[in-house]
């Protein structure tokens, strides 16, 4: 097929020595904003459209998009190292990355994230460069039924998030849920939980929360007992993975891959689960699930994966329609715009060496990421050796630098203070945050998708079993709940016989 | 209290009935609409009432299993020393500038540990302002004074 | 904070503004001026802006920053702006947004109308009606004869409270005295999504967001809000030439806080109606579908008018729809 042609049209374009500089440009800046906790790509992106004017089409928008799934790589960085997420999907490799961390394993945690995100990376891209057309297509079907059902299911498969009493992980991820829903509502326009303040019409903000039940709970709660404990261990066991390491991550690397891929094309919000969904599959799948939130190796792995692989697919509908799937392919399309190209389904045919070149581009930018990122895990595993009290003032200062230059709301540097304290307080007793954030970004989505579905049916709640995709979906939500109650009964018949084991 | 009582769970439950039931009454204010067009207040006062039930179910859960480990002092000073600069920055970012409230707010922050003295928080502040003036206004080109208004600039 | 360093900085910053007043509209600009867009970044008023901006750049021989700061529709940007220094070092580009906000928001904290001294109109970027590909009528009468035998049957998608999409839409509800339902999505990207997947009938919405799809086949298209056709899409006929009596156009001025020196804000018309012959700008312009004003329109004169009056006809489209968004 003239698809290798049309490759080789885009491998022609990628390995311009410009545009592997501004590639490598791209994926570098997205680290380093990935590290950074609060500045994510969309706020680096804006500041550098300017930039890009004199750039041509093809560089500008290959450079953009590196900063994007350079992100992705970064951001697990922070979590792992100090517990301090910087997007949803992070938020995930927190719980189990932070915990090798301080076992001396933050090591191997970044290795499984790098190599897992390239593996991903790369699978992505084969998939936008094969399959773009035809996915995008199939993602279309998904309405606002599909996606209410598809977000009830990613909530009730995640309760597995809880390591410890499944109660209180529902109570968080309902309280997440309503957290989500401050603001304005879009259906009316009627601000809710704003308390008169104008600047939270719009909503909490996401990486505040993420940081203020993480990062700033964590360190009050590091601050608790200081001369009890040391917080960080010194002693860092091995930069590599072992032999065995390697064996436990190779199914949920690819596990994750294929779950983020299919998330990441559907533009409604599927990106967001992808993380969720896979940490949630492997701790189901693991024959020891005890292990999950105190240093899994498999939850950094699959999350990782599945993350990295939805940013990439998350560029299908963008490239294939001119669909924007979130607010960073949003920018990208603005991006476009700017260089005389408006996105759309022309592109492919009007603009091939662009379309192919954009492709190819990003496994090259894949593999600068590997590159650039094993190196670094030396370097990142030897901050940890800065003593905590010097560390920790920085966490504190770069969250509410991050957080003001994302929108310049001083309400959102407020918000970390506020839940600092909150997470603080529930953690101390017996909550965790994950669900909270989970709860938190599906909120609105839940609302939204739930109450268009009933005004396009005209109120008739039967469109969710008449529809098959939802139908299905919803069939296979009730199925998690069995299996999620399931085994709670065999074990309490287990127990009773096998006390010792 | 009552010992038999987990205080964990009793305490975290009543979190989650005190922050159901504000988000359930709030949302009373809203119109709760019909299947067809339901309005802002419908999904609040469901989860809100969840949260309420979720709530009680946890306090219960404690019942006849009282903690084991003593519960640690919170880190009052810590909690506010670092929840004061978080306050701090947000009110005077965009009036004193950059420079000044990440030199203040890391001595403040700094000093939240007890292992710090004043002479190594100085020192530790001018490294971190000078670091993240670096990182953030000179490298990322934020849009902030590095000196605000309040200073005359 | 100690108070004697406070009081003195309050001096320093009182004797800087009265000694150099006059000096400083002289020598303007002498630092980079800040444009406050009240939308995120990569929408279609953030790409206007960034247009311009870049073009105003050169003839103001400083640099023109963007700085998105988006939320409550527009209001959270424009409400800083309002209290923001009149030095004309912060100005605001908003869309027809500005006149519609006083009626919308029942408890604006600014008045567009004095709170801003506005300093030229910049575009009006056209509205199409389209709908899904497999939507039954075909041509605008048919559309019209539709929409009035469906009514509520009949779904229309538009972008939240206070976009463009809604504003044609009440619009077009109004001219045909028939009511839709209508279904709010967050932005033009979703409710896209959802036309072209089939999941919603129709949309009237800006070229910025349709041209491509239209040109793509992906959509139908109906008419254009405009009194002329499109240079870029030449077959679509204009909405009085399908019988339809619905001209919109989604307007965009450029303002600095009220109070601004006057030869500030002549310097900035000057800059402005510059960048709108720059060649670059008037082609990226056309292939979003719009065009340029004129150097007679880009003046604060034409910008006061048209507020003026395009916040006296959305007061009574809005008040006849009861549509609020607080």
């Amino acid at each position: 097929m003239d698809i290798i042609a049309s490759l080789g049209l885009g491998f022609s374009v990628a390995l311009d020595p410009i545009n592997i500089f501004y590639c490598f440009i791209g994926v570098l800046l997205g680290t380093l904003v990935g590290v950074l906790p609060g500045i994510g790509p969309t706020a680096t992106i804006a500041m550098l459209l300017p930039i890009t004017f004199s750039l041509s089409p093809a560089t500008a928008l290959i450079m953009l998009a590196g900063i994007y799934y350079g992100a992705q790589y970064g951001g697990s960085t922070t979590a792992i190292l100090i517990n301090l997420p910087g997007e949803s999907s992070s938020a995930v490799t927190a719980i189990d990355g932070y915990q090798m961390a301080r076992k001396g394993r933050a090591g191997p945690a970044l290795a499984t994230a790098a190599l897992g995100s390239f593996f991903a990376g790369t699978v992505g891209t084969l998939l936008l460069a094969f399959f773009a057309p035809p996915l995008a297509r199939a993602a279309l079907n998904f309405g606002a039924p599909e996606y209410f059902a598809l977000i009830v299911l990613g909530l009730l498969v995640s309760i597995a998030l809880a390591h410890g009493s499944i109660l209180k992980a529902l109570a968080m991820i309902v309280l997440g849920l309503l957290l989500g829903m401050v603001g304005q509502d879009i259906y009316t326009g009627q601000p809710r939980f704003t308390l008169g303040i104008r600047e939270l019409y719009s909503g909490l903000n996401f990486v505040s929360l993420a940081v203020g039940v993480f990062g700033v709970a964590e360190i009050l709660r590091n601050l608790e007992n200081e001369k009890g404990r040391d917080v960080m261990v010194k002693t860092v066991k091995n930069l590599w993975l072992s032999k065995d390491d390697f064996k436990r991550i190779a199914a949920p690397v690819v596990r994750g891959t294929a779950l983020g891929s299919v998330l990441g094309i559907l533009p409604g919000g599927g990106h967001i689960l992808a993380s969720f969904a896979s940490y949630s599959a492997e701790k189901r799948l693991s024959k020891t699930p005890g292990e999950f939130g105190h240093g899994a190796i498999e939850g950094v792995a699959g999350p990782e994966s599945a993350n990295n692989a939805a940013a990439q697919t998350s560029f299908i509908p963008l490239m294939t329609l001119g669909i924007p799937a979130h607010p960073v392919m949003a920018l990208m399309v603005g991006a476009f715009i700017l260089q005389g190209i408006t996105p759309g389904p022309n592109v492919i045919n009007d603009q091939p060496a662009l379309f192919w070149g954009i492709i190819a581009s990003m496994w090259i930018g894949n593999v600068l990421l590997v590159l650039l990122n094993l190196p670094l895990i030396g370097l990142w595993v030897k901050m940890l050796s800065i003593p905590y009290r010097a560390l920790f003032p920085a966490i504190v200062l770069f969250a509410c630098i991050g957080c003001f230059s994302i929108n310049q709301n001083i309400y959102d540097v407020f918000a970390i203070g506020f839940f600092g304290v909150v997470g603080y307080v529930l953690i101390r007793f017996g909550c965790e945050p994950a669900p909270l954030l989970l709860g938190f970004v599906l909120g609105p989505l839940l609302e939204e998708h739930l109450r268009r579905a009933m005004i396009i049916s005209r109120g008739d709640p039967m469109v969710f079993i008449e529809r098959p995709i939802s139908a299905t979906l919803l069939a296979l939500a009730l199925l998690a709940v069995i299996i999620a109650v399931l085994p709670s009964i065999r074990r309490k018949r287990k127990e009773v016989f096998v006390e010792e084991d | 209290m009552v010992s038999n009582f987990s205080t964990k769970d009793l305490v975290s439950g009543g979190i989650f009935v005190a922050a159901g039931a504000y988000f359930a009454i709030e949302a009373l204010n809203y119109e709760t609409g019909t299947a067809f067009r339901m309005g802002p207040g419908f999904m609040p006062l469901l989860l809100g009432s969840v949260l309420v039930v979720l709530g009680l179910g946890i306090a219960a859960s404690g019942w006849k299993k009282p903690d084991a480990e003593k519960p640690l002092s919170p880190p009052w000073r810590a909690m506010a020393l670092i929840i004061g600069v978080i306050v701090f920055f947000g009110l005077t970012i965009r009036g004193l500038g950059f420079v000044p409230v990440v030199l203040i707010g890391s001595f403040a922050a700094a000093m939240a540990s007890r292992l710090n003295s004043p002479l190594f928080s100085i020192i530790l502040a001018v490294a971190l302002t000078v670091m993240c003036t670096l990182i953030f206004v000179v490298g990322l080109g934020m849009s902030v004074p590095m000196f605000g208004p309040w200073l005359g600039q | 904070m100690n108070k004697t360093m406070l009081s003195l900085a309050a001096g320093l910053m009182l004797a800087g503004a009265s000694m150099t007043g006059t000096a400083m509209a002289q020598d303007y600009p002498t630092k980079p001026v800040t444009v406050v867009v009240p939308f995120s970044a990569g929408g279609p008023t953030d790409t206007v802006a960034r247009l311009v901006a870049e073009v105003m750049s050169d003839d103001l021989g400083q640099q023109v920053v963007i700085q998105n700061v988006g939320g409550a529709g527009g209001t959270l940007g424009a409400g800083q702006v309002a209290v923001a220094p009149n030095d004309g070092y912060t100005l605001l580009l908003h869309h027809i947004g500005m006149s519609t906000a006083p009626t919308l928001y029942r408890s604006l904290p600014y008045d567009p109308a004095t709170d801003f001294a506005p300093i030229g109109l910049i575009t009006s970027v056209p509205m199409t009606l389209v709908a899904r590909k497999d939507f039954e009528p075909s041509t605008l009468p048919e559309l019209v004869a539709y929409i009035k035998a469906n009514g509520e049957n009949v779904t229309y998608a538009h972008a939240g409270i206070g976009s463009a999409s809604q504003l044609c839409g009440m619009l077009l509800m109004n001219a045909l005295d028939t009511q839709m339902t209508t279904v709010p999505y967050q932005g033009s990207g979703p409710a896209m999504t959802d036309i072209i997947g089939g999941q919603i009938d129709m949309i009237c919405d800006q070229t910025t967001n349709t041209t491509s799809q239209i040109q793509a086949g992906e959509v139908k298209a109906y008419g254009v809000t405009t009194l002329t056709r499109l240079g870029n899409l030449p077959d679509l006929p204009t909405t009085k030439e399908g019988g339809l009596d619905l001209e919109i156009g989604v307007w965009h001025g450029l303002y600095a806080p009220a109070g601004t020196d006057a030869a500030i804000i002549s310097r900035l018309e000057a800059a402005l109606q510059k960048a709108l012959t720059d060649e670059t700008v008037v082609s990226r312009f056309a292939e979003l579908g719009t065009l340029p004003v004129t150097a007679e329109e880009a003046t604060p004169a034409a910008l006061t008018q048209t507020l003026a009056s395009q916040t006296e006809l959305w007061r009574a489209v809005i008040e006849a729809a009861g549509v609020y968004a607080d």
